[in-house]
């Protein structure tokens, strides 16, 4: 008993580390759906939200932009608000710049679509590499959400609280969007059945970039609030789309909360793993992927799909 | 059959023409302001890549952890040389045997899945291969690498040739990659060369002939890493080490581009190609910029976009131009413009 | 015993039923049908006669062999072949190419790494004959890809044939026909079923009531109706299932 209570901070981290695997996960998943492009670039976004927070953050990570200096001024909090809402919206353009990329691809063999995406992700790699070189930072977070605290002779870091709770919000919001807003609902539908779209009248090829965006924007948010737990490096990227697809192909495609669950579980592996052998914490997830794929391809709870081949 | 197509089904013009490129390469490598090293780096890719395009070219299966096999191909013939015999001919088994069961063993899970599956799985099982090869430190000696193996001489029973200078050692890979070429251009050309690019194309209909699809690929892949085992022997003895490096994410990524740049698509040579070129960028580009690799990667996007049959598919161009036939195939079966 | 059998096969997806107590008998020599309109169960039938699906119950037996289950590459190796409703050919492909992968001879040698596929002249030359007697003779070094459809569609059947099958299933070969197309082709199906046992689903009524020695109706996942196409005329099941217009 006691040894399970002693457990519990790295069951609130797991849930913090699952929540945001399937934040990473929807955004790939509604790119899937509607475009039924495999984004293998989907990672590298999640990494530039991290890095773009950093400039946006902190001085030294930052670019030297002369008018900048009164921004940094701010105290953190305000600064931390901004990289929230700034940060996606440049990931999002991103975003939006591969999908135009992506275009020349539709209709060709899916293979090619693969590979550009696989070379994007290697773009925005190595422009990572470039501009802020392969040293790890640390993203400065605001004092009011950073720290621990004892409860009841354990200690708790308050930020994986936070970034438990904020990944909930932000799963919670999305789904909302998806399932109470018209906009929600065509992208909804086409994730099913995108020639209806079109022949409802909406203009396929702006949904297209607007839902690629926005699935950048979900994984770059994930990224920022990522950030302080795994550390800003290049590599990130590669890290972070392996759990995403572990989840969609645990939770199933086109499957909303079989996403969310199977985040969880993904996420409590990752950190019940790390508790024990830290080292092995990242591998824990591509020996969670074999196992996955090699005896449940369909997912829980999915349907066939793009992902089939 | 007549004498010059009996001649054609071993060698082409394009091979002869890699031959005498290559065959001459230390002796002029120097006049353009290169390196003897990089004549060796190039021929050893230049193995490893053929090898690996019977897997992505041919027959479509993107595996993107495949740089993995070559670094376990160079601690293979390390360990072999400290542990069993020095002898070159047992190293080079020993690291094509290693590597090629460990291949097998992947394509165990590999083999029945493609596409985004396939790539996944693959980079999952490159990296926790780089991560064993990084924690055993018994064994791999981790983050410093296993040092000190040898050029090891070329034992012909009446002879031994040393091999030691990078000229010499250049020489007897370039007999290594005459041998694979020859064998490999056989391959393609066979029977399982026409199912493999068959079930590029609709590995469905290929199970409804009745051919074992899995069986099949579980075969290419394991073929390709024992060429990559051997280009790992090759490459510990350039070395004269085996590294973790080489065994990452991103070589394995980097490998992909190359063989697809060149053209691995659609042409046998395309390999051949895109890995001259990489280096070529690495170090012309990069005596002028460090960013070269960024514009590397872009150069693959327009690829993809633009001309995704890559270098190779270039010159099949520009050769059907200038002959002003239409690009269409000669004779199917012979595919000697592949 | 007929060739090929099926005995009450039952399949659902989910909790929709799809085909129930589907029992049918195809005779060697025979040109046989399945007919019904889409949404019948007649492609799902299909598959479970072919391997690609499993069934839940029920047998399926070819020259008294239980073949129920068996993987599409297995039941291919048996003498069963099938073409496709949806083109699946190799596009990259030459027509004698497409043709050549489908021959037994090529297929017993399917690991042979060495000897070059283009020496092997028997070869070219039955892919050359199949090419012929499908009415593409001329076409040998076109590329799939670049066929015309009705071309193409004769190319489907063409890869079937060319597997010296015992059997052979035509899925839905009129789809996308036109009228001069669709009679070129109920020629050519005359000509195959002097030699091959052939079934035939359609949901083209004139088509395959102009071809078929015996047919089989399935509607709502059952067999409402068999028998020879003068019989089924004058079946009331089946004219009340719309299945559109007598011949």
């Amino acid at each position: 008993m006691d040894f399970l209570y002693q457990l519990i901070p790295h069951i609130i981290n797991g849930l913090a580390l699952g929540l945001l695997f399937a934040l990473v996960a929807l955004g790939f998943m509604l790119i899937i759906g509607v475009m039924e492009v495999i984004n293998l670039a989907h990672g590298s976004l999640f990494a530039l939200g991290a890095y773009m927070a950093l400039v946006l953050m902190a001085p030294e990570g930052g670019l030297p932009f002369a008018f900048m200096e009164p921004y940094y001024a701010l105290p953190a909090a305000p600064r931390y608000i901004v990289a929230l809402i700034v940060g996606p919206l440049l990931v999002a353009l991103v975003g939006m710049g591969l999908e135009l990329c992506l275009r020349r691809t539709y209709g060709q063999d899916p293979l090619y679509g693969l590979l550009l995406t696989f070379g994007a992700a290697l773009v925005i790699e190595e422009s990572i590499r470039e501009v802020w070189g392969a040293t790890e930072y640390y993203l400065p977070i605001p004092k009011a959400i950073s720290g621990g605290f004892i409860f009841g002779d354990l200690i708790y870091s308050t930020y994986r609280i936070f970034a438990a709770v904020f990944a909930m919000g932000m799963i919670g919001l999305l789904w909302l969007f998806l399932n109470r807003t018209p906009f929600g609902a065509v992208i909804k539908a086409g994730a099913h059945d995108s020639e209806m779209v079109r022949a409802l009248g909406y203009n396929l090829k702006v949904l297209r970039l607007l839902v690629f965006g926005f699935g950048a924007a979900l994984a770059a948010v994930a990224g920022i609030i990522m950030a302080p737990i795994w550390g800003i490096r290049p590599v990130v990227g590669v890290d972070a789309v392996v759990p995403a697809f572990v989840v969609i192909v645990l939770g199933g495609v086109g499957s909303f909360w079989g996403a969310v669950s199977a985040g969880v579980m993904v996420g409590l592996v990752v950190a019940l793993t790390a508790a024990f052998f830290t080292d092995w914490s990242l591998l824990s997830m591509y020996l969670l992927l074999l196992l996955v794929v090699t005896f449940r391809a369909r997912g829980l709870a999915g349907k066939a799909s793009v992902l089939e081949g | 059959m007549t004498l010059t197509k009996r001649l054609h089904d071993w060698l082409t013009i394009p091979m002869l023409v890699s031959f005498a490129i290559l065959g001459t390469l230390p002796l002029w490598v120097e006049a353009v302001g290169l390196y003897q090293y990089l004549g060796l780096e190039i021929l050893i890719w230049m193995i490893f890549a053929l090898g690996f395009n019977l897997l992505l070219g041919y027959t479509g299966l993107p595996s993107f952890g495949h740089g993995a096999f070559i670094g376990i191909g160079a601690y293979a013939f390390g360990l072999t040389q400290f542990n069993v015999a020095e002898n070159l001919w047992v190293c080079l088994i020993g690291a094509v045997l290693v590597t090629a069961a460990f291949g097998g063993l992947t394509a165990l899970f590999l083999s029945h899945r493609k596409g985004i599956y396939f790539a996944l799985m693959s980079i999952a099982f490159g990296q926790i291969y780089f991560f064993i090869a990084s924690q055993w430190t018994s064994v791999t000696k981790g983050e410093d690498g296993l040092l000190n193996i040898a050029r090891l001489p070329v034992e012909l029973g009446v002879t031994r040739l040393q091999i030691d200078s990078t000229p010499a050692l250049y020489y007897f890979c370039f007999v290594v990659y005459v041998f694979c070429v020859l064998l490999l251009w056989r391959l393609v050309n066979s029977p399982y060369g026409k199912v493999l690019r068959a079930i590029k194309q609709n590995d469905q209909r290929v199970a409804f002939l009745g051919y074992n699809v899995v069986l099949y690929r579980w075969s290419v892949f394991t073929l390709s890493t024992a060429v990559a085992g051997l280009a790992g022997g090759l490459f510990a003895m350039a070395q004269q080490g085996a590294y973790v490096q080489i065994m990452s994410l991103q070589w394995s990524g980097i490998v992909v581009l190359m063989t697809l740049m060149g053209g691995g698509f659609v042409s046998f040579w395309g390999p051949v190609l895109g890995v001259a070129l990489y280096f070529a960028a690495r170090d012309l580009l990069g005596a002028h910029t460090e960013a070269w690799a960024l514009w590397f990667g872009l150069l693959f996007m327009a690829l993809m976009m633009f001309k995704p049959t890559g270098l190779a598919g270039i010159c099949h161009d520009i050769n059907a131009r200038l002959s002003r036939k239409p690009v269409q195939p000669g004779p199917a079966l012979s595919e000697s413009v592949r | 015993m007929a060739l090929f059998e099926t005995h009450h096969l039952h399949k659902r997806f989910g909790d929709q039923v799809v085909l129930e107590d589907i029992t049918l008998r195809f005779e060697e020599n025979r040109l046989s049908g399945i007919m019904g309109p889409n949404g019948a169960g007649k492609t799902t039938c299909f598959n479970v006669l072919t391997g690609r699906y499993k069934p839940d119950r029920g047998k399926v037996l070819f020259a008294g062999e239980e073949i129920t289950g068996l993987p599409p590459r297995r039941i291919a190796r048996k003498g069963i072949a099938r073409s496709f409703q949806t083109m699946n050919l190799f596009d990259e492909y030459t027509a004698l190419d497409n043709v050549v992968l489908a021959l037994p001879r090529v297929r017993e040698r399917g690991f042979d790494m060495l000897h070059n596929l283009s020496a092997n002249g028997d070869a070219r030359d039955e892919a050359a004959a199949v090419l012929s007697r499908i009415g593409l003779r001329g076409h040998e070094y076109s590329r799939a890809g670049d066929l015309s459809y009705g071309q193409r569609r004769a190319l489907e059947i063409g890869i079937a044939v060319a597997a010296e099958p015992r059997l052979l299933f035509l899925d839905e070969p009129t789809a996308g026909l036109g009228t001069e197309a669709t009679v070129a082709l109920a020629e050519l199906i005359q000509e195959l079923r002097r030699t091959i046992t052939i079934v035939v689903i359609e949901h083209d009524m004139k088509f395959l009531f102009g071809l078929a020695d015996h047919i089989f109706v399935i509607h709502w996942g059952q067999v409402i109706a068999e028998g020879s196409p003068d019989a089924l005329r004058t079946n009331p099941w089946v004219q009340r299932s719309n299945l559109g217009e007598l011949a």
